[in-house]
């Protein structure tokens, strides 16, 4: 996905998304599907920018974010800093990579209900699914970067006189940065996925209780809305992180 | 002493398995919560569930479900993923697309997909697919964006047409990064089929695992929370030993699942 954008590419990549908007129009505009099942695209985007500027619409989104941004940042914290561990030290590495051979291939939201009996159906349960399912691409990818870094670098950087604690910070971590923003990247897609459907699970608020409400009640336009909403919020994000890609990483080669 | 070591790596996850457990039952031990049940009384109702006739036919419905749509999903991913590591303009095409649809929960489109063609397998299944393809295409078009470009000019040299050296080098050559998204796409396939059984509420194992949970019959949350992942080991460990004999050749890699939802 690393597109160098090129006008031309740019416009090409349009097409697909212009097609299947106009395939979503053709179907209810020749009565393929009635509109109560599809709801013309227009119709859709305009309740979108209705709803945008309502307030409890902000609180729906602001409820999803605070889940997906508590989670994500939990997992950052702790996927980087036990993938330089195990990285760093052969013991560390000896527990965590079975421990993380087992968790990782779980399918995390089988757990939901467990954390459902803990921790309450508010924030918490949440968070902690987003954080459970956010971690294992950021550790791993981490620890990777972390494990391949040349060890000339560290070399150098031990005749510069550099001590070994602030060998870490200052060689193996910026190193490991291009992997570990990758691993980021793929935690960010998942957090906003997982926060999702916890919330179409069970939850009172957030996107995706707007969708299961929709669908109960068979609004159909309703339910496009929080999907499109949170493939939206999943573009902004991307681009952040993206944006923050290209500035911590300035002067690397390629990146 | 070098047996003794690959010893302790053979069953270093069996041991990892073994204290997560027993963490597991200290913490249940210490809390106290009712709704928690110790790790050998979740352990104990696996076998009532899997002797349930019903339960196993469910949850066998769902494996089933989870198969055909990973297996259409790696039929209709890998060649769109080759082809758009082969031309810079399919690439273009279908990357915006897919970035759009990344981020969409498929599990999510469950509700509306079930508005169009019912609870019944077709809809689920279709939920599978989606959520499987979109990182088998990602691994085939890293893959085959990275076969080198000297093996595709001496097969054109030696008179192979664009399919054939499609199929005879672009594919064994992508084949260890093609294997690395199907792993990432079998977990995906079951996290999906629990999370829709889990929305759809209707039949299959995530529906038991939620309607244990309504009756406050906590064992039997816990006891099909251990089984879900030990399904989850089990094909993630069998797809292993599958992608370590396909692609011998190729050095070992340090890849572990990346979960996806």
């Amino acid at each position: 996905m690393k597109t160098n954008a090129l006008t031309g590419d740019v416009l090409l990549g349009l097409v697909p998304i212009a097609l299947v908007i106009a395939l979503w129009q053709g179907l209810v505009s020749f009565g393929f599907a009635p509109a109560t099942l599809l709801p013309p695209p227009g119709l859709v985007f305009a309740r979108l920018l209705q709803q945008l500027v309502t307030s409890t619409f902000h609180h729906e989104i602001a409820a999803t974010l605070i889940r997906l941004f508590g989670g994500f940042s939990i997992a950052v914290i702790l996927g980087v800093s036990i993938g330089i561990a195990a990285a760093a030290n052969p013991a560390i590495n000896a527990v965590v990579r079975p421990i993380v051979r087992v968790l990782a291939p779980l399918p995390k939201v089988a757990l939901y209900p467990a954390l459902l009996l803990l921790l309450g159906f508010k924030h918490e349960s949440k968070i902690v699914l987003v954080a459970a399912d956010a971690l294992f691409p950021i550790l791993l990818s981490t620890y990777y970067g972390a494990s391949t870094v040349e060890q000339k670098l560290i070399w150098s950087a031990m005749a510069a006189g550099t001590p070994r604690r602030e060998i870490l910070f200052k060689v193996v971590l910026p190193a490991a940065m291009p992997s570990i923003l990758t691993g980021c990247r793929i935690g960010l897609v998942i957090s906003c996925i997982v926060v999702f459907l916890a919330e179409m699970i069970t939850s009172t608020d957030g996107l995706g209780h707007m969708l299961v409400t929709a669908a109960r009640t068979f609004q159909a336009v309703d339910m496009f809305v929080p999907l499109i909403t949170i493939s939206l919020l999943g573009l902004i994000l991307n681009g952040l992180l993206q944006a923050l890609r290209s500035y911590l990483l300035r002067g690397f080669p390629e990146a | 002493m070098m047996s003794a070591a690959t010893l302790l790596k053979r069953t270093a996850p069996v041991l990892a398995c073994v204290g997560l457990l027993a963490v597991w039952q200290f913490a249940s031990l210490v809390l106290k919560n009712d709704s928690f049940p110790t790790a050998i009384e979740a352990i104990r109702a696996v076998p009532s569930i899997l002797t349930d006739k019903d339960a196993l036919i469910n949850i066998l419905a769902s494996l089933r479900r989870m198969a055909i749509g990973f297996a259409l999903a790696l039929a209709f991913s890998i060649p769109l993923g080759l082809m758009m590591g082969r031309s810079r303009a399919v690439a273009a095409f279908f990357n915006p697309l897919l970035m759009v649809i990344y981020p969409v929960p498929k599990a999510a489109l469950m509700p509306i997909i079930m508005l169009w063609l019912g609870v019944g397998d077709v809809s689920k299944t279709l939920v599978i697919f989606l959520g499987v393809s979109l990182p088998v295409i990602y691994h085939s078009f890293e893959g085959a964006k990275a076969v080198e470009e000297k093996m595709l000019w001496s097969g054109a040299a030696m008179g192979l047409s664009a399919g054939q050296r499609l199929v005879r080098i672009v594919l064994p050559a992508a084949l260890p990064e093609i294997l690395t998204g199907c792993r990432t796409g079998l977990v995906l396939a079951l996290i999906t089929m629990i999370t829709s059984e889990m929305i759809a509420r209707q039949s299959g194992a995530g529906n038991i695992l939620f309607n244990a949970l309504d009756m406050g019959q906590y064992d039997t949350v816990f006891a099909m929370i251990i089984i879900v992942g030990m399904m989850g080991i089990c094909l993630d460990a069998a797809f292993e030993r599958i992608r370590a004999r396909l692609v011998r050749w190729s050095e070992p890699q340090f890849d572990m699942p990346l979960s996806f939802s």
